[in-house]
């Protein structure tokens, strides 16, 4: 592991079971996510981006390990290294009982806030659950801590009070975000945290997050699906297509100058603020993305991609160095 | 300064806003209120309906017969065993001594035989003295609602209480395990279900004598599935909601996750389910007294009355004063019933004002 880098994520396969019949035997597999390898810099963004259903949520999910408990049936494969102090942890290998003490230093906010908040608890119940099982601070140093997570997040400290349904969307989401950090966690890992805002909300959120990752020397993997959000943010994107990671690179080559055949598709669709501009060339893909559960053979994009070629068929593209720090996954650009 | 004020009102929890809500239901809220004051006032129903006197002055001594056996030799009445104070109330004020009685606002208990007081043969019909006319044993009816009214209601709460309590257990553990745990779990309650459950209280009535906690028992035994069920479906659903997946994230335990984060939020169809199983355990008993398979004689009960009622067809006010107090107490809990699945319906729109 490289001293620069505090979660290493290596062929990291996940894949979900279909099961059916009589006695529910496995008749199928989703490879939601396919061998895909990237790592997070200490302090740096990592935006990761794709299309619904590529497999990018359940990346950020398989990495904090909660999927086995809502979906017990799953396999996930591969290594997802995190550096804690000195030591290297596979994050994979471990148990339910074992990782819970790592469970401080790697926190997720989620994407709904309306679902991702428990209604029955004040909000101050809701921020301090983590710092009982993560700190022994008694009940004063807990509500201390709560108040200066409010006021951090931008909310008043005498909401602690009040219940979840009483906040709208993006004070829900400001919630969320003060109980990732309630642990002062290391990484963060934010499942498309502003998709389901306004967009005049998105920009307060997003703002804060930034703000707060110089403030609690934070690494944040950024999942979205909107490139626009994540050029923003981000300081390295990679871009995901149906379970693998079609490109990655810093943020600012991949908006303006994308290798990867889909990567240029996925810009040409972000919508140009000024309509005196146009857009150079809208490429519109031909068919829909194929099912995970029966994806094509060799490269998964070959069936949309406009240079698909033969051989593409035959084998399946592995990130390749374009220019300095920029891969993509197509030997023919 | 307004701003502050604003800021310090008080947060209202979701079970405070439903409560709120239920209030407002006019039908539903009073319905409870009624239930729940005759409900109380059924556990001190002697100080209100019974034979016992409150207090006698005799000889210049208190007595509270109320709370301890008097015979009636020591009260200067002329009888075997214990004391009759309605009589003893009229051979005081013949006596016109210092001496008195002072009775319950209705002086007649449910077990007691009145044949000695009244002429005639039993039924008696309804009377300014008995509101509810007499059985055909010569007890007064109205004090046997009175009584069954509480033993009824006692008996369906614990009933549900207990069904609800093993539901919420088995359904919960289901719903969160869930694979084979669920499979099994689930085709084992198919074929308990099937078990017809008045067939086999009738069954076993027959051979043993049932008494309250017997038939408690056995309706709990097979009133339990159905709650469980729905349970069940919560926790399948809550389960996989975000907060949850949250919980995990920051290393909660399974315990914490089911009793702090899933059980309070999977109770909904169980406080909108449980009135209506309280309907339907008294409808159990009702039934069950009806047929002679409940709870055994003197104990005073509605179907019993109404078994009388169906014998003695000529004398309406055995069948009509406890259908009439079945279905007002019903009726008033299914009001009940339907206001909080009103308070708990998410969706704001009511018909129930």
């Amino acid at each position: 592991m490289k001293p620069e880098n505090i979660l290493e994520v290596k062929d990291l396969k996940v894949k979900f079971p279909v099961t059916g019949g009589l006695f529910l035997r496995k008749v199928a597999e989703v490879k939601a996510v396919d061998g895909v390898s990237f790592e997070l810099r200490k302090g740096e963004t990592l935006g990761l981006v794709g299309e619904s259903g590529c497999g990018k949520s359940t990346i950020g999910k398989a990495i904090i390990n909660i999927l086995k408990f809502s979906a017990p049936d799953v396999e996930i494969t591969g290594e997802v290294y995190m550096r804690i102090e000195d030591k290297e942890v596979n994050l994979l290998e471990l148990t339910r009982g074992e990782i819970r003490e790592y469970r401080g230093m790697i926190q997720m906010i989620f994407q709904d806030p309306y679902s991702s908040l428990n209604a029955r608890m004040s909000v101050g119940q809701i921020i301090e659950e983590p710092m009982l099982y993560h700190t022994d601070l008694n009940k004063k140093q807990r509500t201390e801590r709560v108040s200066w997570l409010l006021e951090k997040v931008g909310l008043q400290t005498e909401q602690s009070k009040r219940y979840p349904h009483e906040f709208s969307g993006g004070q829900r989401q400001r919630i969320g975000i003060a109980r990732a950090l309630s642990t002062n966690p290391k990484i963060i890992i934010a499942d498309e945290p502003v998709s389901a805002l306004d967009v005049s909300i998105q920009a307060q959120v997003i703002n804060l997050l930034q703000e707060l990752q110089g403030e609690f020397d934070l690494s944040i993997l950024f999942i979205a699906h909107d490139l626009s959000v994540v050029e923003h943010i981000s300081s390295r994107i990679a871009v995901m297509y149906l379970g693998n990671i079609a490109e990655l690179g810093p943020g600012e080559r991949i908006y303006h100058k994308p290798i990867h055949p889909y990567s240029k598709a996925l810009l040409s669709a972000v919508p140009l603020p000024n309509p005196k501009l146009k857009n150079k060339e809208r490429i519109i893909l031909k068919g829909d993305v194929p099912t995970p559960m029966n994806k094509p053979s060799g490269c998964g994009f070959r069936t949309r991609c406009p240079i698909a070629r033969k051989e593409c068929a035959d084998f399946i593209p592995e990130l390749e160095i374009k220019e300095e720090q920029h891969y993509a996954a197509c030997p023919f650009v | 300064m307004k701003e502050k004020k604003e800021n310090n009102k008080v947060s209202t929890s979701l079970f405070r806003k439903r409560w709120k809500k239920f209030k407002s239901l006019k039908r539903g809220y009073y319905s409870f209120l009624i239930i729940l004051t005759l409900y109380l006032i059924s556990f001190i129903l002697p100080i209100f309906i019974g034979r016992d006197a409150l207090i006698v002055k005799y000889n210049g001594e208190f007595y509270f017969p109320i709370f301890k056996y008097q015979s009636a030799e020591s009260l200067g009445q002329n009888l075997q065993g214990e004391a009759n104070y309605r009589l003893l109330k009229k051979q005081y004020q013949e006596e016109g001594g210092d001496n008195w009685v002072f009775m319950p606002i209705y002086p007649y208990g449910p077990n007691e035989n009145l044949l000695s007081e009244l002429e005639g043969n039993p039924p008696h019909p309804p009377s300014s003295e008995h509101w509810a006319g007499t059985d055909d044993r010569g007890r007064d009816v109205f004090a046997r609602l009175a009584y069954g009214f509480n033993i009824g209601l006692s008996f369906s709460i614990i009933v549900t209480l207990f069904a609800y309590f093993i539901g919420i257990s088995v359904g919960g553990t289901l719903g969160f395990y869930g694979g084979k745990i669920d499979i099994f779990g689930l085709r084992l309650i198919e074929m308990w279900s099937t078990i017809p459950f008045l067939y086999t209280i009738i069954i076993i009535s027959s051979i043993i004598q049932p008494n309250f906690i017997l038939l408690t028992f056995v309706l709990t035994l097979f009133g339990w599935i159905g709650i469980t069920y729905y349970v069940r479906g919560e926790f399948y659903r809550e389960k996989a909601r975000d907060y949850v997946s949250a919980a995990v994230s920051m290393g909660a335990k399974n315990k914490t996750i089911i009793f702090r984060h899933i059980l309070p939020n999977s109770l909904t169809p169980v406080i909108s389910f449980a009135p209506f199983a309280i309907v339907a355990n008294i409808f159990s008993l009702v039934s069950l007294d009806f047929l002679g398979f409940g709870l055994p004689p003197p104990t005073p009960s509605w179907g019993q009355l109404m078994q009388q009622g169906l014998v003695n067809i000529e004398y309406w006010w055995l069948i009509a004063t406890p259908l009439v107090s079945m279905f007002l107490t019903l009726l008033s809990i299914t009001f009940i019933g339907e206001a909080i699945r009103e308070a708990f319906d998410p969706k704001v729109y009511s018909r129930l004002r």
